[in-house]
């Protein structure tokens, strides 16, 4: 293995120091304000988007578009995302965690539906370290046959032996709405036959199909545009332009429907219904989310919204609202999970409130708390240093605009109970998209619950 | 203690000494029983089992297969027909690759659990 001088190293030591000294002369914050946006720029070809407020450690994230929608066979993106921060042509995945654990960073790999993360949160003097190592692994990692039979394999089993019934329900209620391409499972399950598709290999031709400057984006939270434009360039150098052959995707289609799949254990239940993409201004939809809501942010009180009103009655359910936004398209998902007899009843009852918010009785309070609650999960997100991330990246990769909260916040303010109204109409008049997963014999069908399909 | 590198270093000697080398490799009689050179290496310890463990399905089942028809033979107190030794051209390093790279990892490992951080303040 080749050692790494023992001058980088004194270099680094010299430029954390001088960060430590700026990091002294830091003085308190000036005045609270919303935190800007991520910015987007090109970067040699590559699409870079990040935001700097001058505190003192970093997020980076290289965002690919290989979430499962793109993927050409099941279970490459989960070998994929498996088969980060592992043996490259330069060093050991051993030599990669222990340098990352000398500099005080954190390392991640995860994927979503449309986008595969690696995600490094460092110290703000090492940004060039981990840019370094970020673009290493994309496109210098060997893919070996041993690494994938010692490590990746056992990794993929113990993940999958950990699915339960909620992500299963989500999976099938995606499944049906969308069939293929979002559709995909996000983690295919310990009985969906992926051996004969995944191998080292095939892993390997993804990556070389996914990891280009077309198709991927820098994030970063906490670096500046200079110095990021300054170390992306030399390092990503041997990333390719093009992709040798193009990952081909259509357009999701939403189509809706029903499926039932018998397990034991807790039960769950996904009922779901187009919701907004990302970059679609569609404000009644996180409203809406903030009506049905689903853990209280209060404590000793259920709160206000619908979903926690109906748990509160129902002890053991959980119950929670989501909109899930993709580049075309969105679902927005009611997850319920629990024992099987507590998930029908609050079904029931969640579903019956919401007809009662088409029929009008939503009053007008309950209708500012949920707007209130949209700005600020909103805004507390994008706040948080790291989560917005993603979204950013998922945005750039298809063609969009990072997530401008200022404007969202006054698209959110403008909402009206009329038009919160037509929207849940709307919803509820078109087909629902509906996944019951454990004890069928209580589950009931969405034609119980008042639903089409 | 091996003279090997200071040999391959220089190749005039190397020429000069492949004769014998031959020689000795005929006469050690591993290639009359139908094995090669890293049949021989002794399995018997954790580096080697992992780089078996590493080796591919069907190298594996040669291996075994070699090995097998050499006990066999032993037992018997007999040698292959001349045309079943395995050749020269076939006596190739198939696992001292892996075995190498076993043991940088191990090496590696080794050093950097007992890293030392001399601190320059």
């Amino acid at each position: 293995m080749i050692s790494r001088s023992a001058l980088t190293r004194g270099s680094q030591l010299a430029l954390r120091s001088q960060g430590a000294a700026k990091l002294a002369q830091r003085g308190f914050a000036a005045v609270a304000s919303p935190k800007a946006s991520y910015e987007p720029a090109t970067v040699a070809g590559i699409k870079v988007a990040s935001r700097d407020d001058q505190g003192p450690t970093t997020h980076l994230a290289v965002v690919a578009k290989a979430g499962t929608r793109y993927e050409p066979l099941p279970g490459l993106t989960v070998g994929l995302e498996a088969f980060t921060f592992k043996n490259t042509k330069k060093r050991s995945a051993l030599r990669i965690v222990r340098e990352a654990e000398l500099l005080g960073g954190q390392l991640a790999a995860y994927h979503t539906r449309e986008a595969l993360v690696l995600q490094a949160s460092f110290l703000r003097e090492d940004l060039p370290y981990f840019t370094e190592l970020l673009a290493e692994v994309i496109t210098q990692t060997r893919y070996t046959t041993h690494e994938f039979h010692e490590e990746v394999e056992s990794v993929i089993h113990a993940k999958q032996a950990k699915i339960g019934a909620d992500a299963i329900a989500l999976d099938a209620a995606h499944s049906v709405a969308f069939h293929t391409g979002l559709g995909a499972p996000l983690y295919p399950t310990p009985s969906t036959p992926i051996a004969s598709y995944l191998n080292e290999n095939s892993v390997a031709q993804y990556a070389d199909a996914v990891y280009n400057r077309a198709d991927i984006a820098v994030v970063a939270d906490g670096a500046s545009e200079g110095a990021l434009s300054k170390w992306i360039e030399p390092f990503f150098k041997e990333l390719p332009s093009q992709s040798p052959d193009p990952l081909d995707s259509a357009a999701s289609k939403y189509r809706g429907g029903e499926v039932r799949i018998p397990k034991t254990g807790s039960s769950a239940l996904v009922i779901a219904f187009p919701g907004s993409a990302l970059g679609a201004s569609q404000p009644e939809t996180a409203v809406l989310i903030g009506l049905l809501g689903g853990e209280s942010g209060i404590k000793w009180s259920p709160g206000f919204t619908i979903l926690s009103k109906a748990t509160a009655a129902n002890p053991g359910a959980h119950a929670k609202a989501t909109n899930y936004a993709y580049s075309d398209a969105g679902l927005l998902t009611i997850e319920i999970t629990g024992s099987a007899s507590v998930v029908r009843k609050v079904a029931e009852e969640s579903i019956k409130a919401l007809k009662s918010v088409v029929d009008g009785s939503v009053s007008k309070e309950d209708l500012v708390k949920a707007i209130a609650k949209a700005k600020f999960d909103l805004l507390s997100g994008s706040e948080t240093a790291g989560v917005g991330l993603v979204h950013a990246g998922a945005n750039l990769i298809h063609g969009g605009k990072p997530l401008q909260v200022l404007e969202t916040i006054k698209a959110l303010e403008s909402v009206t109970a009329e038009k919160f109204k037509t929207a849940a109409k709307a919803l509820l008049d078109g087909k629902a998209s509906v996944g019951a997963v454990g004890d069928l014999h209580v589950l009931p069908f969405a034609e119980d619950l008042g639903l089409r399909v | 203690m091996s003279l090997a590198p200071f040999i391959s270093k220089r190749p005039w000697l190397v020429k000069m000494l492949q004769p014998l080398a031959q020689m000795y490799v005929n006469q050690a009689g591993y290639r009359k029983m139908g094995l090669r050179t890293d049949d021989l290496i002794s399995e018997e310890n954790e580096t080697v089992l992992k780089a078996l463990s590493r080796l591919p399905p069907r190298e594996s089942y040669d291996r075994i297969y070699r090995i097998r028809r050499a006990q066999q033979l032993s037992m018997q107190q007999k040698i292959l027909p001349k045309a079943e030794w395995t050749k020269p051209e076939e006596d190739v390093e198939y696992l001292g690759p892996i075995l190498r790279e076993v043991e940088a990892e191990e090496k590696e490992r080794a050093a950097l659990d007992t890293l030392t951080i001399a601190k320059k303040h």
